[in-house]
């Protein structure tokens, strides 16, 4: 029974919050808040996305947030300066993955830590992206904001978005041997370089494919927003990574996965923020519930690590009494 | 020797490049260290573009830190100022207690020290604070907002955009609201508050969730213009963006003054905004350094009143509004 509740703590843990704040309000579970829910939680899953993959190989990207402003400070430049809106939508865009290449040569290549290379990248790009912009607030055109509120069969442009998202990483994950490399680099490099893994490619496309994520949920953030402010983005990542571990990602490397693991960690801090809201709770209540939450998640990450460390010992000593 | 050739003449160069680039000052010239906790929105880069334009009236030497919302950071660079012996000190600080540390060290080395923009917390030690009347500003805009609703029928639902509830200015905009609506006698009925904590995604996912739970909301007020965008987007959303004098015009309202709320109020979609003088502010905080920097004495808390900008005093009062002269600059 214990064993069903860690390994399925995640979804168990949505499941929780949904009826808890269905019972506090009528209004939390109907479908247009349903509709709500997916959209404003669009651009977070993607992002908790790509850092689900960072965190399985033993990473982190703390330069997700600011690399989301840059991508938003030069799409607004190039909108302001009339260039096309798609046009500048494709281009600010290869600034993510671009950033996430010189990430993944850095750890990769030149053997530097991922929390020091992110965390030099986080004050960097935002510092580039502040210059960039010069600190002021950028309105977008009608022509691009337009894009957030668009409906295709009846569903919001953005979930459309996150659900093209979230199937290629899938896909990548369970169906390619370079999703399959990322677990056994994160669950032990050096095994998996004797395996015949090629650990420093595998690392540099995992950043490149980070970054990628947090310039497609900038593009997404910014068309429902119509707005690009100084503080875009900021502390984004910290939510991401959030929700990759209430999603099942583990910190340790090795463990997580992008369907229905980060979509369920990013709906999950959705869910909260948006029941706080329709609940008109007191705004002191509400980093009080997100800790809560979050830690209920370490808590499980911490069993769920606790277990894996138990079967395998289990295993060895089936092995030494078998010989 | 051969190896230390090198690192002599880098040191050399370093030397010559440092001496180079310090800037020139006649020996007598006052100067005037300031350091701000962020430049992260539109009205921080006004406030340093108003105040060195201020120091610079004086003749004064300016050396400028930006701690980009790190106290620890903040404090070095006032302990950086004191160690050049500066005249006088101007902070930015990011909350009321982190600052004590910085009023202290400037105390101890007995160099003035005024603080822009919040004041500090109990037992701080002498200093000058110029401040908005956060709180007056804010009741009086809320008031303006009630009563240029007059004709709607009673109560309006009611939604306040809440800042960072570790920001003692957000808190004093929130009891300024929580004041106007009570006196209001039932006017507005306030069925959503939305923390923010600055941040405009969240504003806009609050103000969509809000709405949502709440579709007679027609009364917004928001603790800083530079959320707008936010409420603008969730409003178009909800399809409750229409000018005054349309019959699903939400009232709205904000404080701050910012270029977004002047081109607000000239499209006719904003009702009342609270305007802090920058240049005011500035003018008295450099006033006051330098004053006490001459040995005079300086009151020790200096209040902006500000004004409340709305349709009806929109062209007389606009020159007091730092956002329109910032909209003039812009395309």
């Amino acid at each position: 029974m214990t064993r069903f509740l860690v390994n399925h703590s995640p979804a168990l843990l949505l499941v929780a919050v949904l009826i808890g704040f269905s019972i506090g309000s009528p209004r939390f579970l109907t479908p247009q808040n349903a509709v709500n829910l997916l959209t404003q939680g669009a651009s977070a899953t993607i992002l908790a996305a790509g850092m689900t993959w960072v965190l399985v190989t033993s990473g982190v990207d703390l330069s997700a947030g600011s690399l989301m402003f840059l991508v938003a400070a030069a799409c607004g430049k190039m909108l302001q300066s009339d260039v096309e809106p798609l046009m500048a939508a494709v281009a600010a865009a290869a600034i993510g993955p671009l950033c996430g290449v010189a990430h993944g040569m850095l750890i990769a290549y030149a053997g530097a830590s991922p929390f020091i290379v992110t965390l030099a990248s986080l004050f960097l790009l935002r510092g580039a992206g502040l210059w960039f912009s010069r600190t002021r607030a950028m309105n977008l055109p009608e022509a691009f904001s337009r894009w957030g509120a668009e409906k295709l069969l009846g569903v919001p442009l953005p979930v459309w978005v996150a659900g093209v998202v979230v199937l290629v990483l899938y896909w990548l994950q369970t169906h390619t041997a370079f999703g399959r490399q990322c677990y056994a680099v994160g669950y032990d490099p050096a095994a998996a370089r004797k395996a015949g893994v090629h650990v420093r490619a595998a690392l540099m496309k995992t950043y490149a494919l980070s970054g990628a994520c947090a310039a497609i949920a900038a593009l997404t953030a910014l068309t429902q927003l119509g707005a690009v402010s100084p503080t875009f983005g900021k502390d984004r990542e910290f939510d991401a990574i959030a929700a990759a571990v209430l999603g099942g990602a583990s910190l340790f490397g090795g463990r997580g996965n992008v369907f229905p693991g980060a979509v369920i960690g990013a709906m999950t801090v959705a869910s909260v923020f948006n029941g706080l809201n329709v609940m008109n709770a007191n705004p002191y209540v509400y980093p009080l519930i997100t800790a809560a939450v979050v830690f209920l998640a370490m808590l499980f990450d911490g069993l769920r690590r606790r277990q894996l460390v138990q079967s395998a010992r289990t295993m060895r000593w089936n092995v030494e009494g078998a010989r | 020797m051969k190896a230390l050739l090198p690192s002599l003449l880098v040191s050399v160069a370093c030397l010559a490049t440092l001496s180079c680039g310090a800037p020139t000052n006649q020996p007598d010239q006052t100067t005037i260290g300031v350091a701000f906790e962020t430049l992260q929105t539109e009205y921080w880069v006004a406030s340093l573009d108003a105040m060195k334009a201020e120091l610079a009236k004086h003749d004064v030497r300016v050396l400028e830190a930006v701690a980009d919302g790190d106290p620890n950071r903040q404090l070095e660079q006032v302990q950086s100022f004191i160690a050049r012996k500066v005249d006088g000190i101007i902070v930015v600080p990011k909350d009321a207690e982190s600052v004590i540390p910085m009023i202290r060290a400037a105390n101890k080395a007995n160099i003035p020290i005024v603080l822009y923009n919040r004041g500090p917390g109990e037992g701080a030690g002498p200093c000058v604070t110029v401040v908005a009347d956060n709180r007056a500003i804010t009741r009086d805009t809320v008031r303006r907002m009630i009563a240029s609703a007059s004709e709607r029928s009673k109560p309006m639902q009611g939604m306040i955009l809440i800042g960072d509830l570790g920001d003692i200015n957000a808190i004093e905009r929130r009891e300024g609201f929580d004041e106007a609506i009570s006196e209001s006698n039932g006017a507005v009925e306030v069925v959503a508050r939305v923390p923010t904590v600055w941040n405009q995604e969240k504003a806009l996912a609050g103000v969509t969730n809000a709405l949502q739970a709440n579709p007679d909301i027609e009364f917004i007020f928001s603790s800083s213009d530079f959320l707008f965008p936010s409420i603008v987007a969730a409003l178009k959303n909800a399809d409750k963006y229409h000018p005054i004098g349309h019959e699903r015009h939400v009232v709205l309202g904000g404080f701050d003054g910012d270029a977004t709320a002047y081109r607000m109020l000239q499209d006719k979609y904003l009702d009342a905004d609270g305007v802090q003088n920058v240049y005011f502010e500035c003018s008295q905080a450099v006033d006051a350094v330098l004053k006490m920097s001459r040995g005079e004495t300086v009151e020790p808390v200096l209040k902006d009143q500000g004004v409340v900008i709305h349709q009806d005093n929109l062209d007389q009062e606009s020159h007091r509004m730092w956002g329109a002269q910032v909209a003039a600059k812009q395309p």
